[in-house]
């Protein structure tokens, strides 16, 4: 290439900066000195391109690495729960005093647990220097990515080919052609080359290409190599746009999901704070608009609605996730515990305290208890026949009860009278959900005789538990105030599920267990190496003789037995449906083992003369569900304490 | 140079099994020996024949250093002259640059500075060099005392090797410690400024010095 032919032609370019032709000028050896230049010879030209086609293919196998780095990292975004503050922004796991650890981003500055969190040790090889800090896995993963697509030199990413636009094409092939249309900048040099019909010309325009970039380096728009550059200084280009755009365009989704979730749990908590205070109709008056609204706007990817509303909700939902920050989730409220008696008391209490909360907006009650999930329900109330109808619609991130971590949740309903008590002796319950924490019920359930004034001030209680043979643990439960419900349209609702309260003790006990219950206590003893099975006493034991009462005693079994331990039972106790034992047996077994093995525990009558009657079972391990499983591993966790439960016996004879 | 055939560069060069991708230049004088040292670093070969690079090359090469896998882009640039206009294109994507003289040649350690100040005018500010004498196996050729070259080092403020790549004499080192140097400078630029990989201002022509807070802008 010539240079006074260059310099001939010099409109064409952009005229360097006065700082660039003073360093030129100092530069010696630079080319501003050098006129003795000559064009490059075919050969010589040859040779270059075919660097730059060698650099073109690992140029593309790069952006198709950084794509595939971007994509993973977009999808440990998109998986995060992003709760809120009491629970991880990843897994939605509560923090807790047995619960995970409570960390915070050194990055985000966002809470996650110990789980979902790394622990990074930032060494320095050239010094002694190291620095340990915490990151949560999505900005661990976004440090990684930045350091192994280069990012994090040219201070932001490079350009990129997501997954999808390559897997058109897995091999570069060069040579065949134009490349794939996404890729521009550096590209268009040598596309054109490849386009032009004679070599001259190709060369022709590569070297301009070359000069162009060099002679204004802040204003690079192509060479073999600058794609850092065009990244940043030419933005605007339009290859550039669109991954750019694309990031912008998924943090504000990010974003909006995000309000729209803490406006979820936001509306939940006032539904539920205003479900439990629900003698102020007026004053909630205006509030229960803001919940139909914020519930629409909840569910309004379900349910589009018209963008007026939307835009209308936008402004409301803001509104309301400003003042929830103040407000933890009041979620279990005033009744997490105490017997009825002081229960309407301190729910009277509550209600003149929460008159004058709900004034400012939010309650001041903080929730200590973890949330335990999400409950979709949908209720209409037929007033011709006065009925109320409720759809269990489903129920989300459920707690988990066997060591698989899912459940087999189902619910119980009743309604709450102005007296809190349940309306209904016989609570209604849905089919169980096997093998799930996000159960899909679709069931619905209808509460009869239910009069259109009741509703102003009665509640819908609903409480999940856990299907096992051997009892049912309770998973969490939810109040609806009925106020809202009306009889023209389905009342859709999600409310947060909160902790065991009278009314869920109510409807554990209103389930039916003909075959009474065991107190069973367990300890591990680490100087006998055995487990201690102290068998306390059971109740309400089925009657097999013809005196109304039964002879019982206990069997007891570890299986599969690696010590080979005999198999022990108790004293038969006479003519009693509640036999005190207390007797102490012993298992040889390592805590290892135990994470294997099963305690099988049969209940018989003594029958003389002929063959025992079976009244009941119990059956504790690792494969356990629930409060047995959690006995179980308290016992091999915290070994030399007993650890006492109840216990439903079952029906069927695990012996057998 | 260094044919598109060879399948050691090719094997290497399509091998995505690795976590960072260094981008390196070799730079100086012509014949001070760029070719050579990076013949003696990908393949471990040397040939004393000279022959003047034409424009530009590079090798592939896959390091495993502090248990990451990095793969080096070389580029190996003509010192001469009438292909400074290509060169120079190539320092804007580099992280590192080898900045080469030659021992025995003292017009190639003069225009040290001025290589410098290349690299300040066309690379990104953040690049680490490293500031090489080659051919110390020639010792009574020599005319730049190590001492020389040493200080010339410190007045810049990069680190010094005397290296040979006939006598494989430092090479490994040399790119290993500018390995190091990138490592590191990735860990501080990453640590130091948080609000880069937070996301919020992706894309955006970043200042060196972070602006606000430096969490204002992390919604990741």
């Amino acid at each position: 290439m010539d240079f006074q032919n260059r310099n001939n032609t010099a409109n064409k370019f952009v005229c360097p900066s006065d700082r660039q032709l003073a360093l030129r000028a100092k530069l010696k050896a630079g080319w501003s000195s050098s006129k003795t230049s000559e064009p490059l010879r075919p050969e010589e030209q040859e040779a270059i391109i075919s660097v730059i086609r060698r650099n073109e293919e690992i140029e593309i196998a790069e952006r198709q690495r950084v794509g595939r780095l971007v994509e993973r990292v977009e999808k440990i975004k998109q998986h995060a729960v992003e709760r809120g503050p009491n629970c991880c922004r990843l897994c939605g796991d509560a923090f807790g005093l047995l619960r995970p650890h409570r960390i915070i981003c050194e990055d985000c500055r966002q809470a996650v647990c110990t789980k979902c969190s790394v622990d990074i040790n930032i060494r320095y090889h050239t010094s002694e220097r190291t620095r340990e800090i915490w990151l949560c896995r999505i900005c661990s993963e976004t440090r990684e990515m930045w350091k192994k697509s280069g990012a994090w030199f040219f201070k932001g990413l490079p350009k990129y080919d997501m997954p999808r636009s390559a897997s058109a094409t897995p091999t570069p092939t060069v040579t065949t052609g134009p490349g794939p249309g996404s890729i521009a900048g550096d590209m268009r040099a040598v596309q054109s080359c490849h386009g032009t019909p004679t070599r001259a010309g190709r060369v022709k325009k590569l070297t301009i290409r070359v000069n162009d970039s060099s002679s204004s380096s802040s204003n690079g728009s192509a060479s073999g190599h600058s794609e850092p550059e065009d990244e940043l200084d030419g933005a605007a280009m339009g290859g550039k746009m669109r991954p750019l755009g694309k990031l912008q365009r998924e943090d504000s989704f990010r974003l909006r999901a995000y309000g729209s979730i803490r406006n979820f749990i936001d509306g939940g908590e006032r539904k539920l704070s205003q479900s439990f205070f629900f003698g102020r109709q007026q004053s909630q008056h205006q509030q229960q608009q803001q919940h139909r609204n914020s519930e629409c706007m909840d569910y309004d990817n379900i349910s589009v609605s018209n963008a007026s509303t939307v835009a209308q909700l936008r402004r409301e939902s803001s509104f309301l996730r400003r003042g929830s920050i103040s407000s933890s989730w009041s979620i279990s409220d005033s009744s997490g515990s105490g017997n009825s008696a002081t229960q309407s008391q301190s729910q009277s209490q509550s209600q003149s305290q929460s008159q004058a909360q709900a004034m400012t907006g939010h309650s001041q009650q903080h929730c200590r208890d973890p949330l335990l999930g999400w409950l979709e329900i949908s209720i209409s109330y037929r007033e011709s026949f006065h009925s109320l109808d409720c759809t269990m619609v489903r129920a989300r991130d459920l707690p988990a009860m066997d060591s698989a971590g899912l459940a087999d949740p189902y619910c119980m309903l009743n309604i709450i009278t102005p007296e809190a008590h349940a309306k209904y002796t016989r609570w209604q319950r849905t089919k169980t959900v096997h093998k799930t924490r996000n159960p899909e019920f679709n069931e619905t359930l209808q509460f009869v005789g239910v009069e259109p004034e009741e509703l102003g001030n009665s509640l819908l209680y609903v409480a999940l538990f856990d299907d096992d043979k051997y009892g049912h643990d309770f998973l969490g439960a939810a109040k609806v105030c009925l106020s809202t419900v009306h009889s023209t349209s389905q009342y859709r609702i999600s409310v947060p599920l909160g902790a065991e309260d009278q009314y869920s003790n109510v409807a554990e006990m209103s389930q039916n267990w003909p075959n009474g219950k065991m107190l069973l206590s367990l300890c591990y003893n680490t100087k006998r190496r055995a487990l201690v099975v102290d068998v306390k006493q059971c109740i309400n034991l089925m009657a097999m003789d013809s005196n109304g009462s039964s002879d019982p005693f206990v069997k007891l079994q570890l299986k599969p037995d690696a010590h080979k331990n005999k198999k022990h039972k108790t004293s038969v106790k006479w003519r009693t449906l509640n036999p005190i034992y207390n007797e102490e047996f012993y298992f040889e077994a390592s805590p290892h083992d135990l994470n294997k093995e099963m305690l099988i525990l049969t209940v018989w009558d003594k029958d003389l003369g002929k063959s025992n009657d079976f009244l009941g079972s119990l059956q504790l391990g690792a494969q356990s569900k629930g409060e047995r499983l959690q006995q179980w591993l308290d016992c091999i966790r915290l070994p030399d304490h007993f650890h006492e439960k109840w216990h439903c016996l079952a029906a069927d004879n695990p012996t057998h | 140079m260094a044919g598109g055939g060879d399948p050691k560069w090719q094997k290497d060069a399509a091998d995505q099994n690795f976590d960072y991708m260094f981008k390196l230049l070799i730079i100086g004088n012509s014949s001070v020996g760029k070719t050579s040292f990076l013949f003696r670093y990908a393949d471990d070969s040397f040939t004393s024949a000279f022959v003047s690079t034409v424009g530009i090359d590079f090798k592939v090469k896959t390091v495993f250093r502090h248990d990451k896998r990095v793969k080096l882009q070389i580029w190996d640039t003509a010192g001469q002259e009438r292909y400074r206009t290509i060169t120079t294109a190539y320092y804007r994507g580099a992280m590192g640059f080898i900045l080469m003289y030659d021992v025995t040649n003292e017009d190639s350690f003069n225009s040290v500075q001025d290589w410098v100040t290349q690299i300040k005018t066309y690379s990104w500010d953040n690049a680490q060099v490293i500031l090489v004498g080659n051919k110390c196996d020639m010792e009574d050729q020599r005319v730049i005392s190590f001492e020389r070259g040493r200080q010339l080092a410190d007045q810049l403020g990069v680190e010094f090797f005397e290296t040979s790549a006939k006598e494989n004499v430092n090479v490994k080192a040399v790119f290993e410690r500018l390995v190091d140097i990138i490592c590191d400078k990735m860990s501080e630029s990453l640590d130091a400024d948080p609000t880069l990989v937070g996301g919020g201002q992706k894309g955006q022509r970043l200042t060196d010095q972070p602006q606000g807070t430096p969490n204002a802008n992390c919604n990741c």
